[in-house]
């Protein structure tokens, strides 16, 4: 479980307040949307507890334990994927599980054993030996999402994984999400596909210019603003709070 | 270091595998070699001109004076403090001119150019001149001594074409090399941050301090393989010239290089590809993209190409104070080396102007890789 608590993160080199106060619980076996504008703090706050970046304030607790980004076993109980996230591109399938793995402290065994399976789950094992570089941008996000899980992390960060991929694989990856989710692993998942929140998430925690406006099931959503779907209630929330800021600038 | 291996391995494994790279690095200084040999062995071998004839004296008091002329030219008598052997080898020794060594007053030398109707005139002068010395010096003695025999010997001062190879070789090293580094370590950085390789390291328990050190230590061997790649050639080539009885257009034939100084220069080998690795790995640990790192470095590239270009208008022997400026003072030594005059006292300077900036940037380093724009 992660308890985030009045996390707050200003950029030194820009003095850039990109997160100012978010509160969020995430619980084990379950799935976490993370919704927000373009420029809210999503992706800052995923940073943050991804051990990436350290927060100016406010706590972040893995199962009631602080974070300490140096520390090797919390990373290695954490996964952060985004679509920015690539690999090396002269380097196989293979190759590449080999490599992450071996940074991961896993034992050659338990690489072969973890790669064979999710290689064989996305379809990879027929082009496991050709460089990463010559596959399309689906092959490519399900290889990266295969060796970022390699080592069978409790925290799964997912920064928009579906973002300009074809059905298949979005369903492909969807399924996956749930696979785990029934594993009891803990899934944060930040989406601007709002139809994705309705059908995969439990629950929703909602970020507007920097500080967390909404966090509960995807069910009290839409009732918290006596609205009927998850998008509308999203739009309520984002006038309220976005126009509460303009008012306090003039 | 937790996986500085592992990562390294890794590095050196994509360097191998990224053809135009290897051609960069491996490719490259092979073709700027032979280029510059070819270059040397176009260039005519013209003397100079003297504008007046010198006798140079050295190892006895004497004031700076003119005892004649010839040909028109002036001949002048002029004391020198510096050691003969290595002043016989500066530009200010012409081709025309006589050196008299006058150390040991039993063993007086007497240098000249032997195929030189000029200088061996100025020879015979400089004959008289000992002999009336030694008269001189005996007679205020008291002692019955009779004029020992002058020793007379012949030099051969390098050609023109091992001045241009040792005026061009270090600069034909150095700036590939700081370009291909320059590029190398903007891509290894920046350009992994830019495709989002770098966080899926940084995000893994390996220290992120690892990680960057791994980089530079690719960086540093790959430049190490280049650069001895490209002495290795030069090398080569003066043997074979040798052997087969050619002139040597490579500059080493003559060379001659002792246990220490061939250590000192395996040191300048690490620490300049190690300083140049470490400022390209730095610069890029700030940039988002490759281009953005690779503009950022020109500075550094520039600031290079120009301590080089001003090693080659270097003329005679150049000042301690001149073997403390990185880069310039590599391609002095490289020249002084390849001219059989470089001094112990000005090898060992280099290798400290080398460390202390090595030392900083290995700090600046150590301090940046926390910082958030890295991780950014």
């Amino acid at each position: 479980m992660i308890t985030i608590s009045h996390l707050r993160k200003t950029f030194k080199n820009n003095k850039v307040e990109a997160v100012k106060d978010v509160s969020l619980t995430i619980n084990d076996g379950e799935i976490f949307a993370l919704l927000g504008p373009n420029g809210a703090g999503k992706t800052t706050t995923m940073r943050m507890v991804s051990t990436l970046l350290a927060p100016t304030s406010g706590t972040i607790l893995f199962d009631g334990k602080e974070a300490d980004p140096g520390d090797p076993k919390l990373r290695r109980r954490i996964a952060f994927l985004t679509n920015e996230i690539r690999l090396d591109g002269q380097f196989t399938p293979d190759e590449l599980a080999d490599y992450y793995g071996h940074l991961y402290e896993m034992t050659p065994e338990q690489i072969k054993e973890h790669r064979d399976k999710l290689f064989d789950y996305f379809g990879i094992s027929e082009f496991r030996n050709r460089r990463y570089e010559t596959f399309s941008t689906g092959m490519k996000q399900k290889t990266s999402l295969a060796i970022c899980l390699l080592h069978d992390p409790d925290t799964i960060i997912f920064d928009e994984p579906t973002n300009g991929l074809d059905i298949l694989t979005q369903h492909l990856i969807e399924s996956y999400l749930v696979k785990l989710k029934e594993e009891g692993k803990c899934i944060i998942l930040s989406t601007h596909i709002l139809d994705l929140v309705s059908r995969l998430a439990d629950r929703v925690g909602i970020i507007v210019d920097g500080k967390s406006v909404f966090c509960g099931t995807v069910e009290e959503l839409p009732k918290s603003r006596n609205v009927s779907t998850v998008e509308e209630a999203f739009l309520e929330l984002y006038k309220e709070n976005h126009e509460e800021k303009a008012i306090i600038e003039k | 270091m937790y996986g500085l291996g592992k990562i390294f391995r890794h590095e050196m494994l994509k360097i191998a595998k990224e053809k135009t790279l290897l051609f960069g690095f491996l490719v490259l200084p092979v073709i700027t070699l032979f280029l510059t040999v070819g270059m040397t062995m176009l260039t005519p071998m013209d003397q100079e001109e003297a504008e007046e004839y010198r006798m140079y004296f050295h190892g006895i008091s004497i004031e700076s004076y003119n005892i004649g002329t010839m040909e028109d030219k002036e001949i002048w008598i002029v004391p020198v403090a510096e050691d003969p052997q290595v002043f016989m080898k500066s530009d200010d020794f012409h081709h025309y001119d006589v050196m008299v060594d006058f150390s040991d007053i039993r063993d007086v030398k007497i240098y000249y150019y032997e195929s030189n109707s000029v200088s061996c005139y100025l020879k015979m002068s400089a004959e008289s001149f000992v002999r009336k010395t030694y008269e001189e010096l005996y007679k205020g003695m008291n002692r019955n001594v009779a004029f020992r025999e002058v020793f007379v010997e012949d030099i051969k001062k390098e050609d023109d074409s091992n001045r241009m190879i040792a005026m061009l070789l270090p600069y034909m090293l150095v700036l590939p090399l700081t370009a291909n580094i320059a590029n190398l370590a903007g891509d290894t950085v920046a350009g992994d941050k830019a495709r989002g390789t770098f966080y899926q390291v940084m995000l893994s328990p390996i220290p992120p301090l690892s990680l960057i050190m791994a980089k530079i230590l690719s960086v540093s061997v790959i430049s190490i393989v280049s650069s001895a790649i490209y002495i290795g050639m030069d090398v080569a080539g003066s043997r074979i010239c040798k052997a087969v009885g050619v002139r040597d257009a490579f500059g080493f034939a003559d060379v001659s290089i002792t246990v220490p100084q061939l250590l000192l220069i395996l040191l300048y080998a690490v620490l300049l590809c190690y300083l140049f690795s470490n400022i390209g790995v730095l610069i890029s640990l700030f940039c988002k993209d490759t281009s953005q790192a690779q503009t950022a470095q020109i500075p550094m590239t520039l600031l290079c190409t120009i301590a080089s270009i001003m090693s080659m208008f270097r003329f005679g022997i150049s000042p301690a104070s001149h073997y403390m400026i990185p880069v310039y003072n590599i391609c002095l030594i490289f020249q002084d080396l390849l001219n059989s005059r470089a001094k112990m006292s000005n090898m060992l300077l280099v290798a400290v102007s080398l460390l202390i900036p090595a030392v900083l940037v290995l700090l600046a380093t150590l301090l940046s890789y926390k910082s958030e724009r890295v991780r950014t």
